[in-house]
């Protein structure tokens, strides 16, 4: 039995070589077609790179989904003088999600290409790779990845006779959920708190150390070097025509079998739950699905039965968001989640915005009171004002996530509150 | 011995979690995966020994931040601390943005950030003191006091909570006869909660020093013990 459960339904470009010790190594990973994608780049123009990945339609996996070829275009004209940077997002840490440090423990040499690629399309010399602290072991992988690249001419001057110098860079975070927002993470990068920055200036003007930066995740980055490869119209034979290509879903909660799946964007959700996870161990029914991650509103059963893309998601009212699926089983009690999400949120505020330092915090004690039988009757609407007044009305938009699961549990699951 | 409290309610019923050695997180065997060692899961063989100076300059800020070496009394930026500190800082276009390794490379070799520490990573860095406490205190990573030998960090976060966090949370408290965040008598454990580790598919996911442990069940924890001990 290989690692982890493959189901035949699943289409693996980017998880191909999970449990494949071999594909970590710089031979092993170009025994297997590795660092083709980065020959193609470099002889081609930024331009051509960027047109490629925008041609593709590929979206960013980071959570937001925006369209990565069109990110990259907002960079401005390099300058002489200026230096562009570009950033892979590492930080995983919402909850739910654990693709990035599979991608990264097991095919390290993959995001190598990534970011490499990614830093040639935005004309950027230096690209940094933001990993969350916790992920020591991946980050050696990455070490050591990187040092053999390195070793091999890969990264550094004159890649491949090429004229083209990149240089790549990693760097440890420190235990920050808020640094996963993009500009937390570049003022976490420069040395600060990593407390995100009003936008605008967004960071294509002034990112990184001020500079004209993109931020890109992971899996994006890896996504775009086999576009690169493997041309535009290759990707867009998976999945919809709006929502292209394959994602990584990270399953976890009351499923038979949880990990990572890989399978084209559109997949029908309830199969996925049901065929590729197994349904739940207890054989009860299933309760509740999150479907991207904490930050997204919940799904009862009933709602499962559309596709995995970005449109019939927000069709369903929630958000396919990092592709972070977690399922509970009827036994839950839902607001013993909800609250418990709440404390997350409510530890991990940088405390910039009122509405959002303040509503984790109340909602939190709502919540708990509402756990342990001493609710009101009025503490429902209460918990429904304060999640609105946290919506739309801060620096980022973690006071929107906050507010999203307490906001869906009490439209679908009031029965859980007043019980 | 068992180790699960008894309660109701199915985030604490066994038969609702995935079956544990599913996935090849290790948790003290590689489960179903028999092809693959433990090595093999954590890149041990392939990482080697990571050098004290800290190898290429481009990697030189992987730090272990949390190791069963550190010593409280330690000197920090000396020898090929202070080489590895070097190549760092000279990756980015200022020197700030060396705050962070500087704080890992404190923390590695001290266990944790002392006042007085922070204060000597701030000399180091041509930084305020205030600023360089302002930025250690963000981070949670970062411990403000001293901990036991082994930092047992325990997700409690949903996804491990749906199977089981809480239980193994108590175990480890059990086991180790310490309350979070307080240093057992031997020295060597402090337990704590923390909040996700990104290794959700894996539950309940542990953080014991730098390294992870997944799968872990209530029932595993006296073994992970021992197997420190
Ligand atoms: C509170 C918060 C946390 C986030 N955490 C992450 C994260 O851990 N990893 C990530 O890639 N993106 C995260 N994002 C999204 C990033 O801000 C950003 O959109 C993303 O890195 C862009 O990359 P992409 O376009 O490739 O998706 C987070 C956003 C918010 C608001
Ligand atoms: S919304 Fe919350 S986390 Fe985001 S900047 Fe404001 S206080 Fe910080
Ligand atoms: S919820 Fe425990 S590791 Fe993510």
């Amino acid at each position: 039995m290989s690692y982890p459960y493959r189901h035949p339904s699943e289409v693996r470009l980017l998880s191909e070589h999970f449990g494949n010790p071999q594909a970590r190594t710089l031979k092993g990973w170009e025994a297997l077609g590795g660092y083709k994608a980065l020959r193609k780049a470099l002889g081609m123009t930024p331009a051509d790179i960027v047109n490629e990945v925008k041609a593709s339609g590929l979206r960013g996996r980071g959570g937001a989904g925006f369209p990565t070829g069109m990110k990259w275009s907002f960079m401005p004209k390099k300058e002489p003088g200026t230096p562009h940077f570009l950033v892979c997002n590492a930080d995983e840490s919402e909850p739910g999600t654990f693709k990035d440090r599979e991608l990264m423990r097991w095919t390290p040499h993959a995001l190598i290409e990534g970011c490499l690629v990614g830093a040639h399309a935005i004309n950027s010399e230096h690209a940094y790779i933001y990993i969350r602290g916790e992920f020591f072991e991946a980050a050696q992988i990455m070490a050591r990845a990187i040092e053999e690249a390195y070793a091999a001419g890969y990264i550094g001057k004159n890649i491949f006779g090429s004229g083209i110098d990149l240089d790549l860079t990693l760097h440890i975070g420190a235990g920050a959920y808020i640094c996963g927002e993009e500009t937390g993470l570049l003022n976490s990068l420069e040395g600060r708190r990593g407390e995100p920055r009003v936008k605008p200036p967004y960071p294509a003007i002034a990112g990184a150390f001020r500079y004209p930066t993109a931020v890109n995740n992971v899996e994006s980055l890896i996504a775009a070097a086999q576009v690169v490869e493997n041309g535009a119209e290759w990707y867009k034979q998976y999945g919809t025509e709006k929502s292209v290509g394959t994602k990584l879903f990270c399953v976890s909660g009351h499923v038979k079998r949880p990990g990572n799946y890989e399978v084209p964007l559109g997949f029908n959700f309830k199969e996925f739950i049901y065929d590729i996870c197994g349904g739940t161990p207890s054989g009860r029914a299933i309760k509740a699905v999150i479907p991207g991650g904490s930050s997204v509103p919940i799904l009862t059963a009933d709602e499962l039965d559309i596709g995995m893309d970005y449109e019939s998601m927000a069709a369903a009212g929630t958000m396919l968001g990092c592709g972070s699926v977690i399922v509970m089983d009827e036994g839950v009690n839902i607001v013993k989640q909800v609250r418990r999400m709440v404390d997350f949120y409510s530890h991990e505020s940088c405390g910039q915005c009122t509405p959002c330092r303040e509503g984790t915090s109340w909602s939190s004690k709502i919540l708990k009171r509402i756990e342990q039988g001493r609710g009101t009757p009025d503490d429902l609407d209460t918990l429904l004002e304060i999640s609105d007044n946290m919506s739309g009305k801060t620096i980022c938009v973690l006071s929107d996530a906050a507010a999203a699961p307490i906001i869906s549990s009490i439209q679908k699951f009031r029965g859980d509150y007043l019980a | 011995m068992s180790a699960a409290p008894i309660r109701s309610g199915s985030e604490y019923d066994p038969s609702s979690w995935p079956e544990a050695k599913q996935n090849p997180g290790f948790a003290g065997d590689s489960g179903e995966f028999v092809q693959l060692s433990e090595s093999d899961i954590r890149g041990t063989a392939y990482v080697g020994q990571r050098p004290a100076h800290g190898g290429h300059a481009s990697v030189a800020g992987t730090m272990p931040y949390q190791v069963a070496t550190s010593r409280a009394d330690a000197p920090l930026f000396t020898g090929e601390h202070e080489d590895r500190l070097e190549k760092v800082i000279g990756r980015y276009p200022d020197r700030q943005a060396a705050l962070l390794p500087a704080l890992h490379l404190a923390h590695e070799i001290r266990g944790y950030l002392a006042p007085e520490t922070m204060d000597e990573v701030a000399g180091r860095l041509q930084l305020p003191p205030a600023y360089v406490r302002g930025v250690a205190t963000f981070y949670t990573m970062y411990n403000l006091a001293p901990v036991g030998k082994y930092l047992i960090q325990v997700c409690t976060n949903i996804s491990c909570n749906l199977c089981g966090g809480d239980a193994v949370l108590e175990a480890f408290l059990k086991h180790t006869g310490t309350e979070p965040g307080e240093i057992s008598a031997n020295g060597l454990w402090t337990v704590m909660e923390v909040e996700c580790l990104g290794a959700c598919g894996f539950p309940t996911a542990v953080q014991i020093n730098e390294h992870y442990y997944e799968n872990v069940r209530p029932e595993s924890v006296p073994a992970i013990l021992e197997r420190l001990t």
